[in-house]
């Protein structure tokens, strides 16, 4: 007689995210996409190392009405116009869409979704994956920046803020990157919705009095930021003119519904929806 | 039972000349954009300004107290500043494929095994963009003039502003040149689509937010150059006959703006090849 054996236990959401985590990852770091990212990230680290040299040699381009640019104003610009106006919903938005669009575009769903692990749980593996691969990168880049561009005497009294900073961008990359896992798991061509999203009606949304606002990512993440919004166009000026900016509690709870509800609409969207793939 | 003979056969239908080539990649990628419902919808959009604009001109010649509205030299490069979004969008939909999707289905042997020249098959390629943009800018904006014309019932205006016919068909052949090689170029580089319009937004929106961080650091508008964005504002702004908005000098912007469209043809001399060598 024979018996057949156990079947093993079927993994918890859990425990399966983190076996896709695991793959995901180094794919994630390993791939030509970091090279594209580090482009990204490098630009400010750029900035700032010429920033450094041309105060070195006390060049008349850093001096505006005769005073010197101090350094924690010129990190204070590039965490505003770089990094959270640019390169956290770009990074979001790139990395986001592609969780499942690439296993679709490539064909591979198919091997992911035979295998024995809840639907979810591949979109909750791969986001972790996102997540750890975009803060590997872009929190060191601020670091950079950081010490390249605030003199050495003053790192002590503007460190809190630079923690702040990193846990500001953090959240952003986290909260951007549900958004866009959702829209990517959702929409056949997720780029289209996602650059309307962030370059399209975030910025003039922000513009806009009224309740619209509420509907941005941006409006709770700037709430957060410690330094003064520069009035860099004509857009920002408007921005600054309705802005009205919620507490940081406020700012703090929008962003984890944001980041909750959108994380769950993405594994819901991919435990439910049936991907076919062109021949 | 005759076995034929299944060996080389001269070729019987109807011979293209040399140099038309790209004609018919062109009429089919033009073909495969209008088919498509979003395209036409986008389309439509595009062209919502110029109907806000014709409505204006309207009101202005038969309206005695809406004679402020009047249409001047100035509209017509707000105008065709307006549509600068929609030439993003278009750019992005249609263009990112262009050469990524041959790429990515090993299509470009295909092409280049045919009568056809490597610089006819990326003409065919462009002149689908460039058609689709100066649909979205030269067309609605000359349209503008001639119902200017038509409203006012007289030639005064474009007797006054005679340049405005050389400034419309310049302005928006920049706009356009730049726009297509700047992307195909791009679409050259990579496979995935996807990855081509993250690069072209990237390009536009982070080179725009490094000259605003500069110039937030240096308060000076000098280094507009550090975006083509900008350089052809610009260079928008001296073709129009306007005060510049930034201190970049003409050269300066066109510099730029040449720059990267022989750049973008040297990317494309490279990229496109019947053979691709794998190291």
């Amino acid at each position: 007689m024979t018996t057949t054996p156990p079947r093993p236990a079927a993994l918890s959401t859990t425990a399966a995210a983190r076996r896709v985590f695991e793959v995901s990852f180094g794919e994630m770091l390993w791939s030509r996409r970091t090279i594209f990212m580090a482009l990204v990230v490098g630009g400010p680290v750029l900035l700032a190392i010429i920033f450094r040299v041309v105060e070195a040699f006390g060049a008349p381009a850093l001096r505006v009405n005769g005073a010197r640019v101090a350094g924690g104003s010129v990190f204070g610009v590039m965490i505003w116009l770089l990094y959270v106006r640019f390169i956290v919903p770009v990074l979001g938005l790139f990395y986001g869409t592609s969780l499942m669009a690439d296993e679709v575009e490539d064909k591979t769903i198919t091997y992911l979704f035979s295998r024995p692990i809840p639907r979810g749980a591949v979109l909750l593996g791969k986001y972790l994956a996102y997540l750890a691969c975009t803060g590997l990168v872009v929190l060191p880049s601020v670091m950079l920046t950081y010490f390249l561009t605030v003199p050495f005497a003053q790192v002590p009294g503007t460190f809190r803020s630079l923690v702040l900073d990193l846990a500001i961008l953090a959240a952003g990359l986290a909260v951007y990157g549900a958004v866009f896992a959702f829209v990517g798991a959702r929409l056949k061509r997720p780029l289209v919705g996602g650059l309307i999203f962030a370059f399209g009606w975030e910025p003039v949304v922000l513009a806009l009095p009224g309740y619209l606002r509420q509907f941005t990512v941006a409006r709770h993440l700037q709430a957060l930021v410690p330094h003064a919004m520069p009035s860099d166009s004509a857009l920002s000026l408007i921005q600054g003119l309705f802005r009205d900016v919620p507490s940081v509690p406020t700012a703090l709870a929008w962003l984890t519904v944001l980041l909750v509800a959108f994380l769950w609409l993405a594994m819901r969207t991919v435990s439910r929806r049936e991907y076919v793939l062109e021949q | 039972m005759p076995i034929h003979d299944q060996g080389y056969q001269r070729y019987k239908g109807e011979r293209f000349q040399t140099g038309a080539g790209w004609q018919v990649i062109a009429k089919a990628g033009i073909r495969n954009v209008l088919v498509q419902r979003k395209y036409l919808g986008l389309m439509l959009m595009a062209w919502g300004p110029f109907i806000v604009r014709s409505v204006q001109a309207y009101a202005a010649a038969n309206v005695p107290q809406a004679s402020m509205l009047a249409l001047k030299p100035e509209t017509f490069r707000s105008f065709l500043e307006t549509q600068a979004a929609f030439v993003f969008f278009f750019t992005v939909f249609v263009g990112a494929g262009l050469i990524a999707a041959d790429r990515r289905a090993n299509a470009l042997q295909l092409y280049l095994s045919k009568p056809l020249s490597r610089w006819e098959y990326v003409a065919g390629k462009m002149a689908v963009l460039f058609v689709l943009l100066l649909a979205v800018t030269f067309l609605p904006a000359i349209l503008l003039l001639f119902v200017q014309v038509g409203f006012a019932g007289n030639f005064s205006f474009v007797r006054a502003n005679l340049y405005l016919i050389p400034a419309i068909t310049l302005y928006s052949l920049a706009q356009v040149v730049l726009a297509s090689m700047t992307m195909l170029a791009l679409s050259s580089l990579s496979k995935s689509s996807r990855f081509v319009a993250v690069m072209y937004a990237g390009l536009i929106f982070f080179t725009s937010a490094l000259f605003q961080a500069v110039r937030g650091i240096t308060t000076k508008s000098s280094f507009a150059w550090l975006s083509p964005g900008d350089s052809l504002d610009v260079l928008g702004d001296a073709i129009f006959r306007l005060p510049l908005r930034y201190d970049l000098p003409v050269w300066g912007a066109a510099l730029v703006v040449i720059g990267l469209i022989v750049g973008s043809a040297v990317v494309l001399e490279r990229r496109v090849r019947a053979v691709e060598i794998v190291s």
